[in-house]
This record gives C-alpha cells, sequence and structure tokens, in this order.
C-alpha cells in the first residue's frame, strides 16, 4: 500500500502515462474506481463536530481550530483511498474522506488541505508539525510507535500476491522463494516476503503503476502488495490476478506527533463515534466497497494492536 | 547511532551499488562523449548535427524521465535489459552529453595553430584530433570532468526509480522499519560527501599531474 505513498514526484506517474505505457494510468478519470464525489458532501452532513469541551481538552485540537485548517500528511494518487480528483481537484477515497470528517469534526467544516507526503517523509514531516496528522495507509509496528503516536486502528488490510493471469507456478507466500518479487518501495510488503520467502529477491518500484508495469514486463515473477490496491490494480487491468489470501495483517493507524497523548485520545474518540453512527461503514462502501465485494467489514477496535 | 549499525550490512550493499554505478556509469559517459565531442567538431555536416541533437536531446529532459523511459518505455519497442544495466545506459547516454560539452570546451582552449601545424604535418582530421587536440584538450578540463562526476554519482540516486538498491534505496528500505527518518538519511547524506571527497580527491591529484601551464 505504501508503494502509493511512495511517490517521490507527481512527474513519476505522469512521465509513465506520457510514455503512453501505464494502462493503470491512462484509464479515464470518470472510470476510476472510488470516485463518488457526490456521495461524499452527505457523509460529512452527518458527520459529527466536536464539542467544546472535547476541543478545550487537547491543546493540538485547540490550535487546529483557531488556525482554521486541518494538515494532513496524505496521498493524491492511491486509488480508492486518496486519489485527487483531475476534474474537480477533490481528494477523493477512504482515507481523504476520513481527513475532510476529522477536519470538520475539530474545525466546523471539513476544510482539510493535503500535504503530499511520502513514506520517508512523514515521520519527519510530524516531528516538524508541517502536518497535524497523517492519513496515509499508515501501518501501526511497534518500531514506528516509538516515533509517532498512533490513533486508530481505523483500517486492517494484508499483503497479498498478484501475478500475471498466464502464470500458474506460484500459488502460495512460500513460492515466492527464488523468484523474483516486486514490491512498492517502502511498502511493508518488503518485510513481508522477506520473513515469509527469505530467497526471494524483491525489486522495488517507486508507485503501485509502475510496480504492474514491471509486472507486465516480466521484471518479476509476482507483485506483493496491500489486497485493497492489488484490487483496484486488477479491477483496472484484466492481464493480472489475485492468487490467494492476504498473508498479513496490517493494521493501518492515525500518525500523530509522538506524545501528544491529548490528541490522541480526542482523535481515538472521533474514530468510535464515526463507527457508532455507521459513517465508517458509509465511508468504507464508498471507497474500497466499490471494488471489494460483500458488506463493510466490522471496523477494528480501536487500541487493539500493539503500537496503537 | 544503533540504527546505523543494526543494519550496516543492507547499508554496505546499497554503497556498493552505488559505487559500481557510477563506476560503469562514469566510463560509459566518457566513452559515450568523445564520439559525441568528435563528432561536433567533424567537419562532416551530418555527424554535427547528430553531436548536436545528441547534447541537445540529452541536455534538455531530466534525467528521471529518461531513467522511467528507458525501463519502462523502451520494453514496449522490445529492447528490455536487466535493471542495472538499464540504469547505468540511462546515466550514462545522460551524463555524456555534459561531459561532450565540457570537453568541446577543452578543444575551444587549444590553439587553432595546433590544428593548423597537425595539418601541416599531413595528420588528418582523425589523427590530428586524436594525437594533437584531445590529449591537450583533455588535460585542460580536468577540474569540469571532476565536477561533472561528483554530479553523476548524485544522479545514481534517481536510478531509484528503476528498482535498483542504491544507497538512497536501502536508506529508505532501512527507514521503512526503524522508522528513524533524520537519523538513516543524514547517515546517508554523510557517505554520499565521503565518495564525492574521494572523486574531488582524485579530480586534484590528476590536476596537478596533468594540468598544462600556459
Amino acid at each position: 500500500m505504501a508503494a502509493l505513498k511512495t511517490r517521490r514526484m507527481l512527474v513519476l506517474t505522469c512521465a509513465i502515462a506520457t510514455l503512453s505505457t501505464a494502462a493503470a494510468c491512462s484509464s479515464e478519470p470518470g472510470a476510476l474506481p472510488g470516485s463518488p464525489g457526490s456521495s461524499g458532501q452527505g457523509i460529512i452532513d452527518r458527520a459529527p463536530v466536536a464539542s467544546a469541551e472535547a476541543i478545550a481538552a487537547s491543546p493540538t485540537a485547540a490550535s487546529i481550530k483557531q488556525r482554521g485548517q486541518l494538515l494532513i500528511g496524505g496521498s493524491l494518487d492511491a486509488p480508492l483511498l486518496s486519489q485527487q480528483n483531475p476534474a474537480t481537484g477533490e481528494t477523493e477515497g477512504f482515507d481523504a474522506t476520513l481527513g475532510k470528517l476529522l477536519a470538520k469534526y475539530i474545525i466546523g467544516s471539513p476544510d482539510a488541505k493535503i500535504v503530499n507526503s511520502s513514506s520517508e517523509t512523514r515521520e519527519a514531516l510530524l516531528q516538524n508539525s508541517t502536518v497535524d496528522v497523517v492519513f496515509q495507509t499508515y501501518t501501526i509496528t511497534p518500531q514506528r510507535a516509538e516515533k509517532v503516536a498512533f490513533a486508530g486502528p481505523y483500517l486492517m488490510s494484508g499483503q497479498a500476491i498478484a501475478t500475471m493471469k498466464d502464470k500458474t507456478a506460484i500459488k502460495k507466500p512460500a513460492d515466492l522463494n527464488g523468484k523474483k518479487v516486486i514490491a512498492g518501495a517502502n511498502t511493508p510488503g518488503i518485510e513481508a516476503v522477506k520473513e515469509q520467502a527469505p530467497n526471494a529477491e524483491i525489486i522495488s518500484f517507486a508507485t503501485d503503476p509502475e510496480c504492474v508495469q514491471a509486472l507486465e514486463q516480466n521484471r518479476g515473477d509476482a507483485y506483493v502488495q496491500d489486497l485493497t490496491l492489488l484490487a483496484a490494480s486488477a479491477r483496472l487491468n484484466d492481464k493480472i490476478q489475485i492468487v490467494g489470501e492476504p498473508f498479513t495483517e496490517d493494521p493501518y493507524g492515525i500518525g500523530l506527533k509522538h506524545g501528544d497523548d491529548a490528541f490522541k485520545k480526542f482523535v481515538n474518540d472521533w474514530l468510535v463515534q464515526l463507527q457508532q453512527a455507521g459513517i465508517w461503514q458509509q465511508v468504507w462502501k464508498d471507497s474500497l466497497g466499490t471494488v471489494v465485494t460483500g458488506e463493510p467489514p466490522a471496523a477494528p477496535a480501536i487500541g487493539s494492536v500493539p503500537g496503537s | 547511532m544503533d540504527v546505523l549499525l543494526d543494519n550496516s550490512g543492507a547499508f554496505a550493499e546499497g554503497v556498493v551499488t552505488t559505487v559500481e554505478l557510477t563506476a560503469l556509469s562514469f566510463v560509459g559517459a566518457l566513452a559515450i562523449a568523445l564520439v559525441v565531442v568528435t563528432f561536433r567538431v567533424s567537419p562532416v555536416k551530418p555527424l554535427r548535427l547528430f553531436g548536436t541533437a545528441y547534447v541537445e536531446i540529452f541536455q534538455n529532459v531530466p534525467l528521471l524521465l529518461w531513467i522511467l523511459f528507458f525501463v519502462f518505455g523502451l520494453p514496449k519497442l522490445g529492447i528490455q535489459f536487466e535493471l542495472f544495466t538499464t540504469a547505468v545506459l540511462a546515466v550514462s547516454m545522460y551524463s555524456a552529453a555534459y561531459y561532450a560539452e565540457a570537453l568541446r570546451t577543452g578543444i575551444n582552449t587549444v590553439a587553432t595553430g595546433q590544428a593548423e601545424a597537425a595539418r601541416a604535418l599531413g595528420l588528418g582530421f582523425g589523427q590530428s584530433l586524436r594525437w594533437v587536440i584531445l590529449p591537450q584538450a583533455l588535460r585542460s578540463v580536468v577540474q569540469p570532468l571532476g565536477n561533472l562526476t561528483v554530479m553523476l554519482l548524485m544522479n545514481t540516486a534517481l536510478a531509484a526509480g528503476a528498482g535498483l538498491v542504491e544507497l538512497s534505496t536501502a536508506a529508505n528500505r532501512i527507514n521503512l522499519v526503524e522508522a528513524e527518518p533524520i537519523l538513516i538519511f543524514s547517515g546517508a547524506a554523510v557517505v554520499y560527501a565521503l565518495l564525492a571527497l574521494v572523486i574531488t580527491a582524485i579530480t586534484r591529484l590528476l590536476e596537478r599531474k596533468l594540468v598544462i601551464h600556459r
């Protein structure tokens, strides 16, 4: 998932599109899954606003309210999660909508600005207060929790394997041993592959479309990436298939400045409210639910994983 | 500091790839540049045009786009190499444009009388370039070539776009696990600086030995 996060520059994606190669890039914006710009408004109207006492309890929340804008470290090119719609300029998807809802909770209006961050920079962006929160499919790990406070988890996902449809040799993670495996640069996929198939050779590319392209060009035998991203890619590109079930559990958290316990409690309270009001489920349906079949999963229990 | 020591293996692999990439790209770039600059000063018009076109095309498009084109575009045309080879090719061809321009500056410093003398001796274009002009030209541009080589070293970081695990990608990967960006990337920066210092030192040494005092 982080592959999508690792956009060194937007230019990467554009370059690929210019080279007229990436199927994933070249489909028209309207056809992209998870672009329900209209339904987003309804959710925002229903979303809660924090009470004055709740704001007063967190100096961070109070200063964001004072500023009138929530600064979010996030992505602009992650389909279904946080993707900027070129037609409207709105950022859409699961993470993006939650970001707007958090802004409304604090400020009273969905006034959020996404600072395009990457997995290389997001800890630093939080540490030096460039952004207030990070919404970027940020996997909670104990090591990261020493640098960053995590509210949540707000979404559970997992790494899965994709191959070209004409390949049948890889059926489970252990089959990756001795194979070339593509993974997004700076994604948990790299560690997951090392664990499950220590003899796999890992090649990484910066963005999800690049990884898919590399898979098509046979630079690797398989592509390991978060299931939701793979689902989006597989839907846009009928030459690839998803093999088997996810083989890891990635709990995604909302990154906050380390040590800001009051704000962490504030954000966790908000997540609970969203879940209880059914808004979390609706956001899921409007974004990931357009690709993943079935009912929305149960929302993860707040604080249920180490590091959160 | 422990973070860097714990991951010294992965870090070292990245450094080795960066050094290999730099060394091979340097050799490639210099070889291509010699050909291109010969074309640029040649008396044959089509060759001159080719040399000029080469320099203009490679200088005016960012290296990152070249790398992406070589990695993802060329296979569409049926040309596909290993990733490492692809990266060396892209960096060499791009840097060659700059080396060629530096060499041309060097050629311009060689007095016209030298070329005339060579011709008077009966040397042809190739021979006078090879034996009279290029040796003098090369010796007068040691410093700029050194600077360009430092730039080449820095540019190899863009090979991450080609999926290579060079120093900057290695740092990224370590940071993915350790989440210590400031320390890890500072460590990578120090290594880049040391490598650049090595290139600068070699350049100084060569310059002291080779420079022509006029």
